[in-house]
């Protein structure tokens, strides 16, 4: 049911889905996760295919590509958070959305991205899905260990008050700008080192894969998996992106039934499937 | 505590006006307060106190006039830099962190802590360990000074009023500040909650050489509390003064006591 090559669409959605998540620990709702992602996979898609026509790309050239990625995408970001953040709730959310549509635009017409068509023939490192499982998982394996280690640390401390209070955070000392903005940096690179994954194991990249649904598909993951704890975002989109492949034999009524449960999953989970109680219940976890 | 005429004022305040619109919520206030006084505010509702705290801790800026802290001027600084300098504060409508433990709500504020560096974190190094354990019972040694260690690890938004109003006092005073800021510390707590608070605050002053200024609509509370008082009426500082002063002035009675009894 589930084969490699799902598998390897599922990591890279929880990899997101933790993009996500990043800004949302720290109370914005920032849907600039696309705009990221597009960058690192089309900056992959553009240094491998260049000057050369091999099918494969050694391991290390990639993650050179990553490298590069998340420097170019933490520079973005710094760029743009500044001002960004400066807004609030939705207002944050729609600067983002225009942040997604500029990069689509950009990607969509520069003339060296390969216009609507988009940049094909992308070389493999791995020749088998399962190289990319393990490469992703073990990316997702490196998020989770990080995550879970910080928990304690000041930032995500800081991170968690501000999303309780950013005012009453300000007047106990904590300097919310840097903190938001590391947590949106974050953000941004691990969507710019996802793309570069996903441009070489999708073998072919476009405009498209950086657009305004995958803002709303990602912020489902956070809302589905539940968005106190990086476990929920993992949860979320490795589910949803299995979701619609697992629905394949019911036909076009997938379409309903996926969308069924992202109506159905606040109603029954407003929290989300991953709740700090249930952590407390398991108790090895803490939320 | 000694307290010398010719020493720097802790905070002074320059001719501090603010206006919302055309609404003057305050109106020149000058007045200085000492270190390691507990000084009182009071004033009929919409007087400009909330204003007045606003202000001092940088939430808001002033329209005109300003805000001298250990002789500097303060202008244009935002909340966290004031805290940095010294000055924490509570807030009357409660802005507890609901979703964290009470333990956990002591801990942010104990941001400027050594905490070893992220790598430490990482690897969760003895040197990290070492600062959390120490992180840890600096908060409950807080928490108990508050009477709040036995609620340590219950969230936050699960306790009582009076529970919570003494959470927002431990949780300033993580920040080690050294003028702390009450706003209606005693609203919503019984006769007997107020009067173990009061004597709560003459502790914690002692004890953490605190400056104190105090919002406080019981009044009594204050002359008993409190070394000096500031009375505002419209945004107007009507009268400053020891307490015996303030409950003899003219004007105090009839902008406050007078004209709502």
């Amino acid at each position: 049911m589930i084969d490699n090559g799902l598998l390897v669409q599922m990591i890279l959605g929880a990899l997101l889905g933790l993009s996500v998540y990043l800004p949302m620990a720290a109370g914005q709702l920032s849907l600039a996760t696309p705009a990221f992602y597009a960058v690192g996979g089309t900056l992959a898609a553009l240094l491998s295919t260049h000057g050369s026509s091999q099918s494969t790309i050694s391991l290390w050239a990639v993650l050179g590509e990553m490298l590069l990625a998340a420097g170019l995408t933490a520079g973005l970001a710094l760029l743009v958070g500044l001002p960004v953040l400066r807004l609030r709730g939705i207002y944050l959310a729609i600067a983002t959305i225009a942040l997604v549509e500029m990069v689509r635009v950009a990607i969509l017409n520069l003339p060296f991205t390969g216009g609507a068509a988009g940049i094909f023939g992308i070389p493999q490192p791995f020749q088998k899905p399962f190289g990319y499982v393990l490469f992703s998982g073990g990316l997702l394996a490196v998020c989770g260990w990080l995550f879970q280690r910080l928990e304690a640390s000041r930032l995500v401390r800081s991170m968690a008050a501000i999303r309780d209070d950013e005012l009453a955070s300000r007047c106990m000392g904590i300097h919310t700008t840097r903190v938001k903005l590391t947590a949106f940096v974050a953000s941004a690179v691990l969507a710019g080192i996802t793309g570069v994954i996903a441009a070489h194991y999708l073998n072919t990249w476009n405009a498209r894969q950086g657009s305004f649904d995958v803002a709303i598909t990602t912020l489902a993951f956070v809302i589905l998996g539940g968005s106190r704890s990086w476990l929920g975002p993992v949860l979320g989109g490795l589910l949803l992106t299995a979701l619609p492949e697992l629905l394949r034999p019911v036909g076009d009524l997938r379409l309903v039934l996926f969308g069924l449960v992202i109506l159905l999953g606040p109603v029954f989970f407003p929290q989300g499937l991953i709740t700090p109680t249930l952590l407390e219940r398991l108790g090895r976890w803490k939320p | 505590m000694t307290i010398t005429a010719t020493a720097t004022p802790l905070l002074e305040l320059r001719q501090i006006s603010r206006q919302f619109g055309g609404l003057h919520a305050l109106s020149e206030v000058s007045f200085q307060v000492k270190e390691g006084e507990i000084f009182g505010l009071i004033g009929p509702n919409g007087a400009g106190k909330t204003t007045l705290f606003n202000l001092l801790s940088g939430v808001t800026p002033a329209s005109s006039g300003t805000i001298h802290w250990r002789g500097q001027a303060m202008q244009g600084l935002s909340p966290d830099r004031h805290n940095r300098l010294g000055i924490a504060r509570t807030f009357q409508n409660l802005r507890l962190f609901t979703g964290l433990s009470v333990l956990e709500n002591v801990l942010v504020a104990l941001h400027r802590q050594p905490q070893g560096n992220g790598l430490d974190a990482l690897l969760n190094s003895p040197r990290f360990q070492r600062h959390q354990s120490a992180l840890r019972e600096r908060a409950l040694q807080l928490l108990d000074e508050l009477g709040l260690v036995d609620q340590a690890h219950r969230q936050a938004s699960g306790l009582a009023y009076g529970d919570r109003r003494r959470l927002e006092i431990a949780r300033a005073l993580a920040t080690a500040p050294a003028l702390l800021l009450l706003d209606e510390p005693a609203a919503g707590m019984n006769p007997r909650e107020k009067e173990q608070l009061c004597e709560l605050l003459a502790q914690l002053r002692q004890r953490h050489q605190l400056t104190l200024v105090v919002i406080e609509h019981h009044v009594s509370l204050l002359m008993q509390l409190c070394q000096r008082l500031a009375v505002l009426d419209f945004g107007r500082l009507i009268a400053v003064g020891i307490p015996e002063q303030i409950q003899r002035d003219p004007r105090v009675i009839e902008a406050y006591l007078g004209s709502s009894r």
